[in-house]
């Protein structure tokens, strides 16, 4: 493994009266897939906005590539192909506009591979984005963060409440990344099988505090399957949904 | 809570809670004022008012337009969008269309009828001041149950609900002046008005009925470009910069309303022109007010500029998908100031290419050339030519500001800043009328004041300075703007500044103006302080 592309060291991070991270540290080396798994309000989104630079470090550090994402947002989300939990996607814009306007905030925009996404993901060009459905603004979504073949693929809770067919398309694009030599991706989700097909790398995450971060091989060989293993580790009451 | 009725009524008085503590908080305030302070003085006058009037008049029309605002569901709806902004939540209530429509209308015209009965019986008492009080009270009602029957329609196309509300909203206030003027009889304007309010009902049934159907008529393809231009858009070139592309998604986002708004109400204003043929008093009355309505619809518009996420109105954060652009915080904000540049261009071009039409086909514009030769004579040419160009300039320059000039405000992303500064800016304007009639009733203070306006100016140009020198050390080391850029900045101020000073030192060639007292006018007028703030605000609200 090379050096780390995520580098998160004792981040403990409050919100009034609540912890919402308390003294994280993960460490995430170039070329995998990892997986952030954790139960809703465990503090999976609060650690990618730390990592996104969008929350400002209160205790501990983060190193993305190496740099503060706070202090050098440019250098930093330059490289980061990022796809929110919210999907607050311009719905003024049309897929046709949205595209053109993300290609010129990266360098490395591939005209011909965002293209190709846009087919694969059936994306009507002249379609406004409040008009599309919300399976649809994911793949929109999904699109412009890997259109510029990002260095970091970020996905917060990518297929949350999304039918089958979408997380398939999903899934296929991230395996599409993984297969780019050196590529990373962070992504997180509730669903345990989801996780289990793709990740190298899982991180579980409950209250605020890492309970297991191992090799999902690793893992498998203490466990029957991740949802034992969660089970065992964060505990049932706090069990992610099985949704299929 | 048992009834449908009162969950509505809790609803609204649980979302307006502070509102209604701070209006009732204010009646109370006022009413002390009167009976301790002002009850042996003269009565206030309201028609025409005076500077105390202020204090009744601002938080009244104030509360009067957040009423308006909170019943008819404004403050959560896309006004721009064709949609009806009633919320759609409330269309899965186990309720007849009839309920959903007649408990909002019901609380609000009720509470802006009380509004008004509360203020037009505490002006009578006990001077007796002889308010009406039943038609303003159903004006106001009637008022609010249309503005709601029209917000609440769906329509055919973005924007048609503000072309299809205002006008009509306008039709009704002038029919209302009119009367005022002619002293209409109180029974006629009843006559007038009151059926009007189960009109505006049906009409708003009608609406949220087909809204809650979710039939919104669709009327964009008959204005749809060919598909051969749109294949043609699809194949327009890349942004040659994120810069370039972030002005046009500001551009595209905000920039086009002010123009809009100002090219909407410009027709109704300048349609006055034709009544005024023998009035040239009123001619000028009528430019001026086509004059103020870009830097007074900027006022209006500035609030969404400076918001960090108008697709959510009770959102204050950046939205991820602005927030996880790669640009500096200051480049996000020299987007907004590029595009509130154009828009400031855009609304004077319709103002520059409308009044001269206006003036032309009006008759009215040798009104204008008469006055514009009488001025050539008195003063000359050139400075003739520079007060009007300073005039425009100083119009256009004000309009501009208003956009920009909260941006350090709203950006912050806390509600505690922005429901302040509301409230100060409020206060502010009521205590402003107070204020200025006191110095105008007052020569002592009117010479006191003279005698210490340097040292009034020399002090506000101190603050100036020193919270621009604050700002530029927090701009530094937080390093959201580099030396070279903090330094070319400085250096452009400067050169307006003293560009401003030339004009006003050769404009005022007169002993009674000291010249280092323009000097301190120049330096105020440029803005500085609050513009640099703006990307202090957003890297604030941004990394939280």
């Amino acid at each position: 493994m090379s050096e780390s592309v995520i580098s998160v060291s004792e981040l403990t991070r409050r919100f009034g009266a609540t912890t919402a991270l308390d003294s994280v540290s993960v460490s995430l080396p170039r070329g995998a897939v990892y997986g952030l798994v954790g139960a809703n309000g465990a503090g999976k989104t609060t650690l990618i906005r730390h990592i996104l630079g969008l929350l400002r470090v209160e205790s501990g550090s983060v190193r993305v590539f190496g740099l503060d994402p706070v202090a050098d947002p440019v250098a930093v989300l330059s490289r980061i192909g990022y796809l929110s939990e919210e999907n607050d996607l311009p719905g003024w814009m049309r897929v046709d506009e949205l595209i053109r306007y993300t290609s010129a905030f990266y360098p490395k925009w591939d005209d011909a591979y965002a293209e190709e996404l846009r087919r694969a993901f059936a994306l009507d060009p002249a379609a406004k984005i409040k008009d599309l459905s919300r399976g649809q603004k994911a793949r929109m979504g999904l699109l412009i963060a890997l259109a510029h073949r990002p260095e970091l693929l970020v996905l917060d809770e990518p297929s949350s409440g999304l039918d089958p067919i979408v997380r398939r398309d999903i899934l296929g694009a991230v395996l599409r990344t993984i297969a780019d030599e050196g590529r990373t991706v962070l992504f997180s989700s509730h669903l345990l099988e989801e996780v289990e097909q793709v990740a190298d790398h899982v991180t579980m995450i409950s209250y605020g505090r890492i309970v297991l971060s191992a090799p999902l091989d690793t893992i498998k060989e203490s466990h029957r399957s991740l949802n034992e293993a969660f089970i065992a580790h964060v505990g049932s009451a706090a069990t992610p949904a099985a949704e299929t | 809570m048992r009834s449908p009725a009162l969950a509505i009524g809790w609803e609204f008085r649980r979302r307006h809670l502070w509102a209604l503590i701070a209006m009732t908080g204010f009646l109370l305030a006022l009413a002390a004022i009167k009976l301790l302070f002002l009850g042996p003085m003269e009565p206030i006058r309201l028609d025409p008012p005076d500077g105390r009037a202020a204090v009744v008049i601002t938080p009244l029309t104030a509360t009067y337009f957040y009423l308006l605002a909170a019943f008819s569901f404004g403050l959560a709806g896309d006004l721009g969008a064709r949609p009806s902004i009633y919320p759609a939540r409330m269309f899965a209530l186990p309720l007849r269309t009839a309920a959903l429509v007649g408990w909002p209308m019901l609380y609000g015209t009720a509470a802006v009828a009380i509004l008004w009965l509360v203020t037009a019986l505490s002006a009578r008492w006990p001077w007796g001041i002889a308010l009406p009080l039943i038609w303003p009270a159903l004006l106001a009602a009637v008022f609010l149950a249309w503005t709601q029957a029209l917000m609440w329609m769906p329509y055919g196309l973005p924007g048609l609900r503000a072309i299809v509300t205002v006008p009509w909203l306008a039709t009704l206030d002038a029919v209302a002046l009119l009367a005022i003027h002619y002293k209409v009889r109180e029974p006629m304007m009843v006559a007038f008005l009151a059926p009007q309010l189960p009109l505006a009902y049906v009409t708003a049934c009608s609406a949220v009925g087909r809204a809650r159907r979710g039939e919104v008529p669709d009327w964009r393809g008959m204005f749809a470009r060919p598909a051969s231009n749109a294949v043609l858009t699809r194949r327009r070139d890349h942004f040659p910069s994120p810069a370039r592309a972030q002005a046009w998604f500001e551009w595209r986002r905000h920039g086009r309303s002010l123009p809009a708004l100002v090219g909407l109400l410009l027709p109704f204003e300048l349609a006055l022109l034709w009544l005024a043929k023998g009035a040239p008093a009123f001619v000028f009355e009528i430019l001026f007010l086509a004059l103020i309505t870009p830097p007074f619809m900027a006022a209006f518009t500035a609030w969404t500029v400076s918001q960090p996420n108008p697709q959510v109105r009770d959102s204050y954060g950046v939205p991820p998908f602005i927030a996880t652009r790669p640009l500096t915080s200051a480049e996000l904000i020299a987007a907004k100031l590029k595009m509130a540049m154009w828009s400031t261009l855009a609304a004077w071009l319709v103002v520059l290419v409308a009044m001269p039409l206006a003036l032309e086909w009006s008759g009215t514009w040798s009104v204008v050339t008469e006055r514009a030769r009488r001025m050539h004579d008195a003063i000359g040419t050139p400075r003739a030519a520079t007060v009007v160009l300073l005039f425009l300039a100083g119009f256009i320059v004000a309009t501009w500001k208003q956009l920009v000039q909260s941006l350090h405000i709203g950006l912050t992303g806390r509600e505690w800043i922005v429901k302040g500064s509301v409230l100060l800016t409020l206060t502010f304007l009521i205590l402003l009328g107070p204020i200025v009639e006191w110095i105008i009733d007052s020569p002592s203070v009117q010479r006191a004041l003279w005698n210490a306006l340097p040292l009034i100016l020399a002090g506000l140009v101190g603050l100036k300075m020193c919270a621009a020198g604050w700002i530029a050390t927090r701009l530094d080391r937080s390093r959201l703007l580099s030396d070279r850029a903090l330094v070319l900045g400085a250096a452009c101020w400067l050169v307006a500044v003293l560009a401003l000073y030339g004009v006003l030192v050769w404009f005022f060639s007169t002993p009674f103006v000291a010249h280092y007292v323009l000097a301190l006018i120049a330096i105020l007028a440029v803005p500085l302080a609050r513009i640099s703030a703006a990307p202090l605000a957003l890297a604030w609200n941004r990394h939280r």
